[in-house]
């Protein structure tokens, strides 16, 4: 229903426009925002792409985790909270994995070369 | 350093020279600086016609932005701080006058002696051979620590503020189960305290003052409290505040081994490695606190500032970091 070409992509030609001609034409100062925007616009492509993905499959691996009941991040947390898996190592392993998971697609889209910085792609 | 419309600089011309005794003070330059992420830094170039500090100074007005973090000082008692610092001989820009009343300068502010240097973290990261400004960091830390701070100070015990920050989950909107499970982590690794001391808690890569390869300063006393002396060694060497140099675990400018012993030097403690990991994991909380409440400062505050805005992202930087200071099986395989 959108015309073409979708605004992902029209988002990261906006950002390399802003980093490539732009930025060198603004003084000292001001480079620093123009990176931040650069930035946004980045964080904003990678997240169109991904779309649901990342919150399905988060979605995915608490319905199995916990079977039954709500499987959410609220009771995720709320569990390790009071230390609920500590006596389980199994199910400690598992609840870090998660954890893992959350963490890494979070920074796919937000700060990918924080994660390759730690050689996790 | 970006010139911005001039506010009331006749008003702070006036207040300046009543501070000093000046029969009249020219403002020739004031201009917003760079950096501080919750308050505003204000370089002031004045002329003072006679007074206590008569003729050209280099000044820098510290005031509050539109919003706050909760945890930080109010400028009247970071003065204070700064004050008592200065005074006890740590290397500190001197703390010259403070105003309570909003009308001279839109709200309360304190004016200090601008120090030459820079205290960009790329920049300081970027230079070599730094173990001798690592050793003068760990000494300049015990000698800071060894100062008498100011009564209001607040003390409270780490399990205190492991509460806070628990509170301040509950408020937030989304869930952070990393958070949790490092604070649950905290809650029963604690350590046996130290002795409480003047803790600066915002010690780190980017608020020193770095001059020809020397210290020629900290800055930002905003955070200022008595507690553990290791809380200032975690602080320094959280990963957060290495900047380009995740390698250099001091600060991001060296070893920890010439901070350690610098520290060492003055205080006549060498730092324990299990103590100083604790206050790690416990900084890599903070300061994702600090990160979602920097992002609030804009969901709720409207402190429409992009890079304001923008810093709560950073607090699943720090989650990955517990992740890896805390997970004895270590990241994933991909």
């Amino acid at each position: 229903m959108r015309d073409l070409p979708p605004a992902g992509e029209l988002a990261e030609l906006a950002r390399r426009l802003l980093l490539d001609e732009l930025t060198p034409l603004l003084p000292e100062e001001r480079r620093r925002d123009a990176h931040l925007v650069a930035t946004v616009l980045a964080m904003l492509r990678r997240e169109q792409a991904a779309g649901d993905g990342p919150a399905c499959e988060v979605a995915a691996l608490l319905r199995a985790f916990y079977r039954e009941g709500e499987a959410s991040l609220a009771r995720l947390a709320a569990d390790l909270r009071r230390g609920e898996f500590e006596t389980s190592l199994s199910r400690e392993r598992a609840a870090r994995a998660i954890l893992w998971r959350l963490t890494i697609l979070k920074l796919r889209e937000a700060n990918p070369q924080f994660l390759a910085a730690h050689g996790i792609v | 350093m970006a010139v911005t419309a001039l506010p009331p600089s006749d008003r702070l011309a006036r207040f300046l020279a009543a501070e000093t005794g000046a029969s009249q003070v020219c403002i020739a330059g004031l201009a917003l600086m760079r950096g501080g992420a919750i308050q505003e830094n204000w370089a002031v170039d004045a002329e003072f016609a006679g007074g206590r500090l008569a003729g050209r100074q280099r000044l820098v007005l510290r005031r509050d932005a539109m919003t706050g973090i909760p945890s930080s000082l109010s400028r009247l008692d970071e003065f204070a701080v700064l004050q008592a610092a200065f005074a006890a001989g740590v290397a500190a820009p001197e703390p010259l006058f403070a105003c309570a009343d909003p009308a001279v300068f839109g709200k309360p502010f304190f004016v200090m002696r601008r120090l030459p240097g820079t205290a960009e973290g790329r920049v300081v990261t970027a230079g070599k051979d730094l173990d001798a400004l690592a050793a003068q960091l760990g000494a300049e830390l015990a000698r800071l620590q060894a100062v008498r701070g100011p009564g209001f100070l607040r003390r409270d015990s780490t399990a205190e503020r492991i509460a806070g920050f628990r509170t301040y989950l509950d408020r937030h909107p989304q869930p952070r189960p990393v958070l949790e499970w490092a604070l649950r982590w905290l809650d029963t690794h604690l350590p046996e305290p130290l002795p409480p001391v003047l803790c600066h808690r915002d010690f780190r890569t980017g608020n020193y003052l770095v001059d020809d390869g020397r210290l020629a300063g900290i800055l930002d006393w905003e955070f200022a409290g008595i507690g553990d002396p290791d809380e200032d060694i975690g602080w320094f060497c959280c990963k957060g505040w290495r900047f380009a140099r995740l390698d250099r675990e001091a600060g991001g400018i060296a070893a920890r081994a010439p901070f350690y012993r610098g520290y060492e030097r003055v205080s006549g403690r060498m730092p324990d490695p299990a103590r100083v990991r604790f206050w790690e994991v416990f900084a890599n909380l903070r300061w994702a606190i600090i990160a979602l409440q920097q992002s609030d400062r804009f969901i709720d505050g409207g402190e429409a500032s992009l890079s304001t805005a923008i810093t709560g992202r950073r607090a699943t930087e720090c989650e990955l970091e517990l992740l890896m200071l805390l997970d004895p099986e270590g990241a994933p395989r991909a």
